[in-house]
């Protein structure tokens, strides 16, 4: 009935070392939710605009899950050297209430990433971009961060609208209330620009000329930071927890 | 029949009729037609027997002022005004130029075009009824070519094919909803909630082996009974009826 003392040794060394491992992944859950709860590529006004940023929420809650695994990796150790049954059994209650805050946490961004289509952005930008009459502050705040943010992203990374410049053409929007189609057929800032922030050629942008105005969507540039936001929380987060529960 | 007519009506007067249609620019601008402008190719080399002061003018007209349509009405007058088109005036005429800005042969590489619907600032201003103003609606227009001199015309080209603009959808009408779930999200669900299953499963197994205390568990939690026992021993060796107690 009794293990060999070299069982229990062995045992003891996986388990040490088991916990050492969730401790440092830990610390890693923790450096990555921070890095993207900072905001890098300046998307989060568009998801507070959708009133559904609750990828944040996700990574938010990495954070403090990173901190609490790494608490507890370091009692586990304690416990497991101490070979103390009440530590022991202290680390597995306060194991079980981490995973499920993980848990939450990686099936939050997991979802949350589903509803991030291309039309809702769509509807979104031409909803909000440039809006001149806003009902109240809120209404307020959520346009003018979502009319800057998409500047910023045109200009960076010289794509316009969702799908394309065709985006303003195709649907009616606030920004065409209040500029005309023969002056404005898609904002000025799907131009390519000049050292000093102006259109290289106003006329060619207008007709389109291939070269002097930009064509392609920024669809690409807003899901990729999220997908990898979204999909890094939820999967590392996943791997911490299966690596817990077989430890 | 009637147009027949005309149109020998007008070889008399010395009108000449151009085997030219004019046509939409290439289809790699994006601008070729907006919701209120389109853009056309520019007549180079078309007006080959036209010379001296000759004004090159641009007709814009609704498919049903086509047919009756009169070239020596002149450009500017209410009937051919922007301002009144298309219910005052079913046809206007705008982007005159002179010959000279279209000369023949066309450079290549260069984009000729003309952008009907781009002047905004005259649109409302009666008094340049000649203005390229932006269309007031999707269409469909059909255009032609006039040269006049000394505001008698000379030359035509044939009128073009319908052209319709694009019309804007209501934005309400982008749907939003049915997002389906990814598979990698039900997978990572399902998992996930497995393994938590199997975790409180372990910690209640656990608390039962606590709880009934038997077998003493593992023998890492036995250590400190082991003292004991030699304690025992070293009275039991010395003191016998201390033993009994």
């Amino acid at each position: 009935m009794a293990k060999s003392d070299d069982g229990i040794h062995i045992l003891q060394g996986l388990l040490v070392f088991g916990n050492v491992v969730i401790g440092m992944c830990g610390i890693a859950l923790t450096a990555e939710c921070i890095f993207f709860v900072s905001d890098p590529h300046g998307l989060y006004p568009l998801l507070e605009a959708t009133e559904n940023d609750d990828i944040y929420a996700a990574a938010w809650i990495g954070i403090f899950v990173g901190f609490a695994l790494f608490a507890l990796s370091i009692l586990g150790i304690v416990g497991v050297i101490k070979s103390n049954r009440t530590l022991l059994l202290v680390y597995t209650i306060l194991m079980l209430i981490t995973y499920a805050f993980e848990m939450a946490s990686c099936i939050t961004a997991a979802t949350h990433r589903d509803f991030l289509t291309p039309n809702l952005f769509l509807k979104q930008m031409l909803e909000r971009y440039q809006k001149s009459e806003t009902s109240n502050n809120n209404d307020k705040w959520m346009t003018d961060g979502v009319t800057k943010t998409w500047d910023k992203l045109m200009v960076q990374n010289q794509c316009c609208g969702v799908r394309g410049p065709s985006d303003w053409q195709e649907y009616t929007s606030a920004f065409r209330s209040t500029h005309s189609d023969a002056d404005y057929p898609w904002p000025h800032k799907c131009c390519v620009m000049d050292a000093q922030g102006s259109p290289v050629n106003l006329d060619g942008c207008k007709l389109g000329v291939p070269g002097y105005y930009n064509s392609n969507g920024c669809y690409d540039a807003i899901s990729g930071p999220m997908n990898t936001h979204a999909w890094g929380v939820a999967w590392f987060g996943f791997a911490i927890l299966c690596w817990t529960v077989s430890t | 029949m009637l147009p027949l007519l005309l149109l020998l009506l007008e070889m008399a007067r010395g009108l000449e009729v151009l085997r030219y249609t004019p046509t939409l620019a290439s289809p790699s601008l994006g601008g070729l037609k907006t919701t209120s402008t389109f853009v056309l190719e520019q007549p180079r080399c078309v007006f080959k027997e036209a010379q001296g002061n000759v004004v090159i003018w641009l007709v814009v007209a609704v498919p049903e002022a086509v047919a009756d349509f009169n070239n020596s009405v002149g450009p500017g007058t209410p009937t051919r005004a922007f301002q009144g088109f298309p219910a005052g005036a079913p046809a206007y005429m705008t982007l005159n130029t002179t010959l000279l800005n279209y000369p023949c042969p066309k450079p290549a590489g260069e984009i000729t075009v003309l952008r009907v619907g781009s002047e905004t600032s005259c649109a409302g201003d009666e008094r340049r009824p000649t203005c390229n103003g932006p269309l007031p609606g999707p269409g469909p227009y059909r255009v032609k070519f006039l040269a006049l001199k000394d505001s008698v015309p000379v030359a035509e080209t044939a009128w073009s094919e319908p052209i319709a603009l694009r019309t804007a959808q209501p934005l309400s009408s982008i749907p939003t909803t049915g997002s389906s779930h990814s598979a990698g999200m039900i997978a990572l669900t399902s998992i996930l909630s497995i393994l938590f299953a199997i975790l409180l499963a372990g910690l209640v197994a656990v608390l039962v082996f606590w709880g009934s205390d038997a077998c003493g568990g593992s023998s890492t939690f036995s250590k400190p009974e082991a003292v004991t026992v030699q304690r025992y021993n070293t009275h039991h060796v010395y003191d016998q009826p201390a033993a009994r107690l």
